[in-house]
């Protein structure tokens, strides 16, 4: 049988164990109790009957029964009497308050007994109270009986007994209680966060824990496995779009390529038609399909690093010079102005590699798609947040506002740029770069249209305030 | 030239051994570290192209082992493994280039031959010449025919490349790595650019150009 999921939960049982230290350690205190209070009613009754007993016995032996009987008759009229038996020799009544001693098989040496006196209280009623008794031999052969009604002492130790239970009974239930309510409590935090492992295992990644705000280990444990969640979902949605994406534009290279050197090899086999050129043109779409895979890898792998590596200070201005000098000529070969605007002073930490490429990738599309008599802009500067920023702005067709997004996804290109050559993942890669160094990437609108030109596009990479 | 080729893809190691022996060269091959270890250590040779990733001893720990030997025949470094960080731990282990796999061969026998001639020039250089072109590397000047030539900064470097490997070919990739610095691929032709720029102020108004286009391979400076 299994127990319940409260009864099997580490709090609980933990709770259990200290009830059983906390009970073990209460039992000590209470038998104390016990031993100091009750215990010291039924000695004190013992001592006075023990005492009263010496006194009889005393008196015996100064002048025999008749000194005996003569202190009963005394002690009679006493507030509380001691009850009294004195016997002869043969266990037969001589004088005594009790008609029969309570001591069943008396062998000549002192004898101690409990027993019970009948009794009638107030209302008439019969009652029977419990006594002890002490029971020895004279001198003389005779037998003395010295006995208490210990009733009301006895109350009080019973009630004291009563107390004690009560309490050791209320030991245990409060700390039941308690165990129970704090597993509750701590299971009801951690079954939050199991049902969350249980439903992430079960495949639904978008499971997350609840946040109390009690800021305590539970809350701090629930926004750790959030936030790893978080990331492992993104990586996982970037894996799987990475999947189909790679399926999408390496396929149709490869399906192209493939077509190419079945022609040749059909008109080769043929006997017609001259295979260099087509075998040149196979080894340009290789070339292309293995451009695009380098730069899937690359994306990959910032993305699961999630830190660009080896990250150093550096002057933006001055990586941005020496980009603008490797595109420049470009520019004006394509007939393109080109100007840079590069604050000085400025200081940004990243791999300047990753990000000279990510520029590079941006002056890339920007001089693809400007045309000729337009003009690129290229600017480095810190915004009043403190973040530096690397923007380069042309007067190219820019992208429609809901676009943009779609841009720097994985391969996307548009529609109308499908016959550019370039594999589509410029802006993915800048995109990836910019996030593994804690940026983002934005795309905004250029400078607007004018006549042929425009509206343009602006596209800045973002870098954090350097720390 | 004497090459050691260091790789364990057989087929891959099959034609690199048939594309640089069809180029006039001398070619051994091993399929370990191992082994590689063991051949480089019997015979000379102009340069060794060593596969970072092999089983029994890999690239680097082979070329570690030889540089501490003190042998220092030029390495060049193939491999699938294509960071940032990959490649500087190549360079750092002894290797003297890096190509990352795939390459298209052209670039393969460029990088082999750039290194199998670094070795040659050993004493250090002020002057360069090449043909009617004169470099003076201290007063940063270039003459042709006695005539002076205006070039910038970035354009003297190159220049000062391409006559450095004078009559080999030299590729897109190796200027910008060697020139710029730049590790990546730009999806657009501007290196293209730089050298016709450069083109036209040492050639212009000669009647021999000297910076040829290789088809399917770069560039290359003849005398």
């Amino acid at each position: 049988m299994r127990l319940p999921r409260l009864f099997r939960t580490t709090p609980f049982r933990l709770t259990l164990l200290i009830l059983i230290l906390f009970a073990s350690a209460a039992s000590a205190f209470l038998a104390y109790i016990y031993v100091a209070t009750a215990g010291e009613a039924t000695r004190r009754t013992d001592q006075e009957i023990t005492r009263e007993m010496h006194s009889l016995v005393a008196a015996y032996d100064r002048a025999g029964v008749d000194a005996v009987n003569q202190s009963l008759i005394e002690r009679a009229a006493s507030e509380r009497p001691f009850l009294y038996l004195l016997m002869t020799k043969g266990q037969k009544r001589i004088s005594g308050s009790i008609e029969e001693s309570p001591v069943e098989k008396f062998t000549g040496a002192p004898a101690w007994t409990s027993f019970s006196v009948t009794d009638q209280d107030a209302q008439g009623h019969t009652v029977k109270h419990p006594a002890r008794g002490l029971q020895q031999q004279l001198r003389g052969g005779q037998i003395l009986f010295v006995g208490a009604d210990v009733g009301e002492d006895q109350a009080y130790v019973d009630r004291i007994t009563r107390a004690l239970q009560g309490a050791a009974a209320l030991v245990v239930v409060l700390g039941l209680g308690i165990g129970v309510l704090v597993s509750r409590n701590v299971t009801r935090s951690m079954v939050g966060l199991t049902d969350v492992v249980d439903a992430v295992r079960n495949g639904d990644l978008g499971a997350r824990a609840q946040v109390r705000g009690t800021r305590d280990e539970f809350d701090e444990l629930a926004a750790g496995i959030n936030e790893m969640l978080d990331r492992l979902e993104r990586s996982m949605a970037g894996h799987r779009h990475a999947g189909d994406a790679i399926a999408h534009d390496l396929r149709s290279p490869l399906t192209r390529l493939r077509a190419r050197l079945e022609v040749a090899y059909l008109d080769v086999e043929a006997g017609k038609g001259d295979p260099t050129q087509a075998l040149a043109q196979a080894l340009e779409d290789t070339d292309g399909v293995l451009k695009t895979f380098g730069a899937v890898l690359s994306i990959a792998r910032l993305q699961a690093a999630g830190a660009a590596p080896d990250p150093v200070l550096f002057d933006p201005s001055e990586l941005a010079a020496n980009i603008s000098e490797l595109y420049e000529p470009l520019c004006e070969d394509k007939g393109i102005d080109f100007a840079a605007e590069l604050s000085k002073d400025l200081q940004a930490r990243g791999n300047r590699e990753f990000l000279a490429q990510a520029l590079a990738n941006i002056l890339d599309n920007a001089v693809k798609y400007t045309p000729s008599g337009g003009a690129i802009m290229l600017r480095v500067r810190r915004r009043s947040s403190g973040e530096i920023e690397f923007s380069v702005t042309d007067t190219g067709p820019g992208v429609p506002d809901g676009d943009r997004e779609r841009v720097v996804q994985r391969f996307v290109r548009l529609e109308n740029s499908r016959n550019e050559p370039g594999a589509g993942l410029g802006l993915s890669l800048v995109a990836a770069v910019a996030e593994a160094h804690g940026g983002r990437l934005e795309l905004a609108e250029g400078p607007g249209k004018v006549g042929e030109l425009g509206p343009g596009l602006r596209v800045a990479l973002v870098l954090p305030r350097p720390t | 030239m004497r090459i050691l080729i260091v790789e364990d893809d057989l087929e891959a190691a099959e034609a690199m051994e048939r594309g640089l022996t069809e180029a006039g060269n001398v070619c051994t091959r091993a399929a370990d570290g191992e082994e590689g270890l063991a051949a480089a250590r019997d015979g000379e040779f102009d340069v060794m192209i060593v596969d970072r990733m092999m089983p029994k001893m890999n690239g680097v720990q082979l070329i570690e082992t030889l540089r501490r030997e003190g042998d220092q025949t030029p390495v060049l470094f193939l491999s699938a493994l294509g960071e940032v960080g990959d490649r500087v731990a190549g360079l750092q282990a002894g290797g003297d280039d890096y190509l990352v796999k795939p390459y298209a061969f052209a670039e393969l026998i460029a990088r082999v031959e750039a290194l199998a001639r670094r070795r040659e020039t050993g004493s250090v250089q002020t002057l360069l010449r090449v043909g009617e072109l004169e470099m003076d590397l201290i007063g940063r000047t270039v003459h042709r025919q006695g005539k002076e030539i205006d070039l910038q900064p970035r354009e003297f470097q190159l220049l000062e490349f391409m006559m450095r490997h004078a009559g080999q070919s030299v590729t897109r990739t190796m200027l910008l790595e060697k020139v710029w610095e730049y590790h990546f691929d730009p999806q657009t032709n501007v290196i293209d650019v730089h050298i016709s720029r450069l083109r036209s102020k040492i050639d212009k108004g000669f009647d021999r150009p000297m910076l040829q286009t290789v088809r399917g391979a770069g560039y290359r400076l003849d005398a």
